[in-house]
């Protein structure tokens, strides 16, 4: 059974095929969750009302910090820093750490594989001391390209949009920062028109009715 | 102000030892239904739901959770199930049949697409004839037997809709209440069929267009598909059947109480059931009737394991065909990207259908048909995740496109036929067992070669409709010989009136047992044309009617 992060094993068809049909993501969750409690600040609020809008403090449970510094740098090439906010602002890499103590444990050995390999890339390009997080983007980007197919890269890529777009109770998405960069509101209830085509005016127009 | 409904208690508590006048196995659409309605004539019943009754504190926007974690749906560690492709091939570990494991069944987070089936969906077989490899047979019971219940169903649970006087649809009375407010999705929709000349309408969906009572309408928060609904407004059995049916202080609602055996007597008739209680611990519950409603997957699996001396291929399946014929519902999938925001993210998941090709021209040499929504159903987390092959993967080209392909596109969806094929089926794996050490389902399942036709036929339409919508790229979903895994579980234990070839007569009575009713999406003959569950809920309506008819008649 494939348990990866990664995007290109779903099926689309299954997700948007039916509810909650996920095929190999969802193996993926599998039964981590279960068998390692979450870090602390998670069980105390998972079930409270309006829990989701909590998110927990920004430590490290997994990495250590040079390890959290290389992923916080890759999962910043993957949704870089411009004039909006990306991975880093997100808190992607608490979102990973937390991710690889609870439901994603399986992939530990993936992840620290990816990233010992990487580290040797580097070194051997760049120095002794030359570690990922250290280097210019225009580097970091040339070693990404070399490994963007593999198992590692997909499912950092995979984490890094997940950390990006899921609930902030999970680590990542900071003061719901990735909801709003795609505009995803974090509300209850919304009041249409939801976007230019529902507009009446434009309903008159392309209908000759509003609907 | 959010004021999540609340959620009832459990009923009444009947003994275990004294024989009740009904266990209901499943709280879904069918099995609350049927408990419901027994209810309303009197009976007492008792419902044994293998799942978790879930607090509204726990329905949260959770992408997360909702999709990717099994967190409503069975867990693959405690609950496994293996697929083959064919019964040569080797069944690999992995889940297929997929439901929601709570009170409330999957309607607990469905979409809410309530079609009717039209009269062909009955009888099809005598209309269209034979088609080889395919097991077509015509339902034992008409469109306009099942009418007044669908009628019924939809008062019952609030279906928002508008009467459609196109062609090929049957005449029927109003909709209780009004469509729901149009979305970008919708609007396009609308667009595309006017311009091809095709027919379109107010989706019919279970969601609320207003306040029905008691319950507050749709607040468009567009956490839809797979997710509760907070507001109660998604018309699932959890916010209407069963709290309806407990309502009445003749009914109790046993959840985390998961079957594992229907047990009979000496005479082949049933005297109740064994489950595991929420900490694994056996008990009897006695019971002067048995009504089956777990769901095309686990109905078939649960006789399967209630075999016995008597019934050595298990209960009620002299037939042998239990399990078999096992039907999804097929479909084709395009995505559009438009010049203008849509935010179909927001809203309902559906507003607006065309059924333009329900019935195909004969000339077509195809079987079946099929209807059309356009949706955005997932959120901004799958969406991103599902970017087209063609697009960036990573970095600041990859950054870009997020948003634009988030607001700017949409997916045309077609929802067929699928056909009656002997070979697909629901069977015991032989050797992987679930956490309670009962036997897995095993999925046994590859597309007709005429649907794989039918589904490249809809991916074409869906091309006309998107391009005649004015999509600027659209992107067809590649078709597949079989889904990956599956929500519509139809056919598994089909009705019919020949002992010999079906399990179920035409009131859900099992041809073996006398005191044993089988109903839910396993009852279906054929699959109609995309969204069985209002269909689901008629039948449900239809044998309650039928089988508290039969009690008071001491003919049970």
């Amino acid at each position: 059974m494939s348990k990866q992060w990664r995007s290109e094993e779903i099926s689309r068809r299954e997700f948007v095929g039916g509810a909650t049909a996920l095929g190999a993501v969802w193996m993926f969750a599998a039964s981590c969750a279960r068998e390692t409690p979450p870090p602390p600040a998670e069980s105390a609020m998972a079930h409270a009302p309006g829990a989701e809008s909590v998110a927990p403090p920004q430590e490290l449970h997994h990495f250590s910090a040079a390890q959290a510094a290389d992923i916080d740098a890759i999962a910043s090439r993957i949704i870089p820093t411009d004039d909006a906010p990306g991975a880093h602002e997100a808190g992607v890499v608490y979102f990973i750490d937390r991710t690889l103590l609870t439901f994603a444990k399986e992939q530990v050995p993936l992840f620290d594989a990816g990233l010992q390999s990487l580290g040797t890339s580097v070194k051997e390009k760049h120095g002794a001391d030359a570690t990922f997080a250290k280097l210019n983007a225009e580097q970091q980007d040339v070693l990404l390209k070399a490994i963007e197919k593999s198992d590692f890269f997909g499912a950092i890529r995979f984490a890094t949009v997940a950390g990006f777009l899921s609930l902030p109770k999970y680590g990542g998405n900071k003061d719901y920062i990735g909801w709003a960069y795609v505009g995803q509101e974090h509300a209850f209830e919304h009041k249409s028109p939801f976007g230019w085509y529902d507009r009446p005016e434009n309903q008159q127009a392309l209908l000759g009715r509003v609907l | 102000m959010r004021t999540p409904q609340t959620q009832p208690a459990t009923g009444k508590t009947y003994p275990t030892d004294t024989p009740v006048d009904f266990v209901v196995i499943g709280s879904g659409v069918a099995g609350a239904s049927v408990a419901r309605e027994l209810t309303r004539s009197g009976f007492d019943v008792v419902i044994l739901e293998q799942g978790r009754h879930v607090p509204p504190e726990d329905m949260e926007h959770d992408e997360l959770g909702g999709f990717i974690w099994p967190r409503w749906i069975n867990d693959p560690e405690l609950s496994p199930q293996t697929y083959r492709k064919t019964v040569n091939d080797k069944a690999e570990r992995r889940p297929y049949a997929q439901y929601a494991r709570v009170v409330g069944g999957t309607t607990f987070h469905f979409t809410g697409n309530y079609w009717r089936f039209r009269p062909i969906d009955f009888n099809e077989f005598t209309k269209r004839g034979a088609v080889a490899g395919a097991a077509m047979a015509d339902w034992p019971i008409t469109y306009d037997e099942l009418e007044p219940y669908y009628t019924a169903v939809e008062n019952a649970v609030g279906v928002s809709g508008e009467v459609s006087t196109a062609k090929g649809e049957p005449p029927r009375q109003p909709y209780p209440l009004p469509p729901l407010n149009v979305h970008g999705p919708g609007v396009l929709l609308e667009v595309g069929a006017k311009k091809l000349g095709w027919s379109s309408k107010a989706a019919p969906m279970a969601l609320l267009s207003r306040p029905y009572q008691g319950r507050q309408p749709c607040h468009n928060c567009g956490f839809c598909l797979a997710f509760p609904c907070e507001w109660g407004a998604k018309s699932g059995a959890n916010y209407t059947m069963v709290p309806e049916a407990l309502k009445s202080g003749k009914c109790e609602l046993r959840s985390e109480s998961y079957v594992r055996k229907i047990e009979t007597d000496a005479s082949g008739k049933v005297t109740g059931v064994i489950y595991f209680d929420k900490d694994k611990k056996e008990v009897v519950q006695r019971a002067k009737a048995v009504v089956l409603c777990a769901n095309g997957a686990e109905t078939p699996r649960l006789l399967l394991m209630s075999k016995s001396n008597l019934f050595p291929n298990g209960l009620a399946n002299s037939s042998g065909v239990v399990g078999k014929h096992f039907m999804f519902n097929g479909g084709a999938l395009s995505d559009g990207v438009f010049e203008h925001e849509i935010n179909g993210h927001k809203g309902p998941v559906v507003t607006r259908i065309s059924q333009e090709f329900y019935e195909l021209d004969e000339k077509l040499g195809l079987v079946g048909g099929g209807g059309f929504d356009f949706r955005v159903d997932v959120p901004a987390m799958l969406r991103t995740l599902s970017m087209p092959p063609d697009y960036p993967t990573w970095g600041a080209a990859f950054k870009k496109e997020m948003r634009p392909w988030f607001s700017h596109s949409l997916l045309s969806y077609a929802h067929t036929t699928s056909l009656p094929v002997e070979t697909n089926s629901v069977s015991l794996d032989p050797e992987l067992k679930d956490a309670w050490g009962l036997p897995a389902i095993r999925t046994t399942y590859k597309e007709h070669e005429q649907d794989m036709r039918l589904y490249k036929h809809f991916q074409e339409r869906n091309h006309e409709l998107l391009t005649a919508a004015g999509a600027q790229k659209i992107y067809p979903n590649p078709i597949k010989d079989e889904p990956g895994s599956t929500v519509h579980l139809l056919g598994t234990a089909r009705m019919g009136n020949d002992p010999k070839s079906s399990v179920v007569d035409k009131f859900h009575r099992a041809h073996d047992v006398k005191n044993l009713f089988i109903v839910d999406g396993s009852s279906f003959v054929t699959s109609g044309r995309g969204q069985p569950t209002l269909t689901i809920q008629a039948l449900a309506f239809r044998a309650a009617d039928h089988i508290a008819q039969f009690a008071k008649r001491g003919e049970i």
